[in-house]
């Protein structure tokens, strides 16, 4: 038997938490009946992987079914990696009715017309979502099973994620993505984060963004008993207001979680205590980065708690509003400080 | 004397004649395009009516519903005088639906003025089921944009804007914009519908915009399986615009009996099909 096939094996074991270890084994299942019984799951995990490893022997599973228990496991864990999302522009007239079948058959085709050893393996996921596995050689070597590109697209939709990619392999998959989605370009939509379904939600815009509307709800409570209803009044008017734009900036409810937003600034210094700086002719450069385990709940309490002015700065609305979370911000004439488009 | 004078005058009269004869085709022509003219306004009259017709009879389902349930609600009330009050407010709950029913359905939309612009509401029903509501924001100045939205990106929003002249006039814009969204919404609806009452019907495939449904139906008795491809690629229409048929038996499709499934496929909504078919016996 193949080495490869067991280190590969091993690994994804070794990468499978123990409490999940079951569960996933049976969602794969290419264990027989009798072999599911002789795991002992109150054994270490060491036992086990040794255990399923002589059952790899013995029922002689090729590359391709340990791969599809790596993406069982990865589709119901997706959160593991770094996450980038990828725009698709300009659709040809045929984008609308790509169907899975066409899909999967054209991206297999035109992305081993690119590169000679490449091993892809395409799945759909209960939500639509199509899931790509692709495991890259070059030219003189096999695919490396061990470091594998995952690419989740919803078909007819303008967005791809994807993560683990090396920047040389890009090209390659950039173009057999817009030739299999019948695209003519596709770009960086400059949005990254940890969390695949929050940057799919950002993007698909299924959040619970918030509107000025004529009829708010629920109704508001008229008969408040205040202890001191005329001070009380004025701050609650305030705050009220805050809360409000700072909903409607960044949504309402849950939101989407976002671990940090990058705006690179080129931008000239403008401080007039401050000469030497201020008359340079170069602009200033620098990169501010917020971090926080929810950004844009961060963002919506600083604003609404009133340590963000209000209304909130477009650099800040622009990250749900515009899909991104990376910005190059340069001057933009006269004016005020405007966002750029970066250039990738 | 008088057999010259006849002659000339005869003459004169088929000179006359023949310059009438030359003039003819000219008038002809003019009258041709008068006719087409007057054709285009009389069907453009018809699609108008046509339209009337359909609102008029929406709106009278809507109002002969409505005093049905009056009539059951005052029913209602007499038997039990105590819960009256309650029954009151909720008649009034299902009038005041029914008027913004109706408000929606002569194309009204929620306009609320902002800052620098409008905020529009665009409610999507089906079957009388109030679905997704999608917002707009659309600032005015220096020219018209759609600022802020939550309508999902598959929704070709920007062609839309260009398509229908958005700076001219916003009526358009949002009309087809809604004719969009509210078939989206009702094939999301139909998809979940088959899904909930077709428990024997397998959805192979399906795409977030609802575009292609692929269903495994099975033929009664025979076990066969037949592959269906409902293709929607009108996306303003919640019906499908192609039906295919896929089966091992290839006569099946041709058949007179799957055909005719085919058509129902094509008019009727895909939940309401496959049960007329079940209730056929075509299929399990």
């Amino acid at each position: 038997m193949d080495d490869s096939i067991k280190r590969l094996l091993q690994r994804i074991i070794k990468r499978i938490p123990f409490e999940m270890l079951e569960t996933t084994l049976e969602k794969w299942g290419r264990l027989t009946e009798a072999q599911r019984n002789s795991l002992d799951f109150t054994q270490s995990k060491w036992a086990l992987t040794e255990r399923l490893l002589a059952i790899c022997e013995e029922n002689e599973w090729s590359i391709k079914s340990i791969t599809d228990l790596e993406m069982i496991y990865i589709i119901e864990n997706p959160n593991l990696g770094m996450w980038n999302a990828f725009q698709l522009l300009d659709p040809d007239e045929g984008a609308h009715s790509v169907d899975l079948l066409q899909f999967k058959k054209q991206f297999k085709s035109h992305l081993s017309e690119l590169i000679r050893h490449v091993s892809v393996k395409i799945k759909k996921h209960t939500d639509e979502a199509v899931w790509i596995r692709i495991a890259w050689g070059d030219n003189f070597s096999r695919p490396n099973h061990l470091k594998p590109t995952y690419v989740v697209h919803h078909l007819q939709t303008p967005y791809v994620f994807m993560t683990s990619l090396n920047s040389k392999l890009k090209p390659l998959l950039s173009q057999a993505l817009i030739l299999s989605t019948k695209h003519q370009t596709i770009k960086d939509a400059n949005l990254r984060g940890r969390n695949l379904s929050s940057i799919r939600d950002l993007l698909m815009r299924q959040y619970q963004q918030e509107f000025p509307t004529k009829y708010p709800s629920p109704l508001a409570e008229k008969n408040q008993t205040l202890s001191n209803r005329h001070i009380e009044a004025e701050h609650a008017q305030a705050a009220a207001n805050r809360h409000r734009m700072a909903c409607e900036a960044f949504g309402r409810g849950t939101l989407p979680q976002l671990q940090s937003a990058v705006y690179k600034l080129e931008t000239k210094f403008r401080d007039h205590t401050n000469k030497t700086m201020t008359e340079r002719e170069e602009p200033f450069r620098c990169v501010v980065k917020f971090t926080s385990t929810n950004l844009l709940e961060s963002f919506r309490h600083c604003a609404s708690s009133g340590i963000a002015s209000t209304p909130v700065s477009p650099l800040l609305s622009s990250v749900p509003s515009k899909g991104r979370n990376y910005f190059v911000v340069t001057d933009n004439g006269p004016g005020p400080t405007q966002l750029s488009q970066s250039q990738n | 004397m008088e057999g010259t004078k006849g002659v000339l005058s005869h003459l004169n009269l088929l000179k006359v004649q023949a310059r009438g004869l030359k003039a003819q085709p000219q008038q002809q022509q003019s009258r041709v395009k008068e006719l087409k003219a007057k054709v285009e306004a009389l069907k453009m009259q018809r699609e108008q009516l046509k339209a009337e017709i359909q609102t008029h009879k929406k709106l009278q389902d809507l109002r002969s519903s409505m005093d049905n349930r009056r009539a059951e609600e005052e029913e209602e009330m007499n038997e039990d005088s105590e819960n009256s009050q309650l029954l009151r407010l909720m008649a009034r709950h299902t009038q005041l639906k029914d008027l913004l029913h109706a408000h929606h359905l002569i194309g009204g939309y929620d306009i609320m003025r902002t800052r620098k612009g409008v905020c529009v509401s665009l409610a999507t029903a089906y079957e009388g089921f109030y679905l997704d509501t999608y917002n707009l924001e659309i600032d005015m100045k220096p020219r018209v944009r759609v600022s802020r939205h939550n309508i999902p990106p598959f929704i070709p929003l920007n062609s839309l804007t260009e398509q229908t002249h958005m700076q001219t006039d916003l009526r358009p814009f949002l009309d087809t914009l809604s004719q969009h969204l509210n078939a989206l919404a009702g094939r999301k609806q139909q998809l979940k519908l088959v899904k909930e009452q077709h428990q024997s019907v397998e959805v192979m495939e399906s795409n977030v915009l609802c575009s292609i449904l692929v269903l495994m139906l099975t033929v009664l008795g025979e076990k066969t399986a037949v592959l269906c491809t409902l293709d929607y690629t009108d996306h303003t229409r919640s019906l499908p615009t192609h039906v295919r048929l896929e089966c091992e038996d290839e006569q099946l499709p041709d058949s007179p009996r799957w055909k005719k499934n085919c058509s129902l496929l094509m008019e009727t909504p895909v939940h309401k099909a496959l049960l007329t078919m079940k209730k056929m016996g075509h299929i399990v």
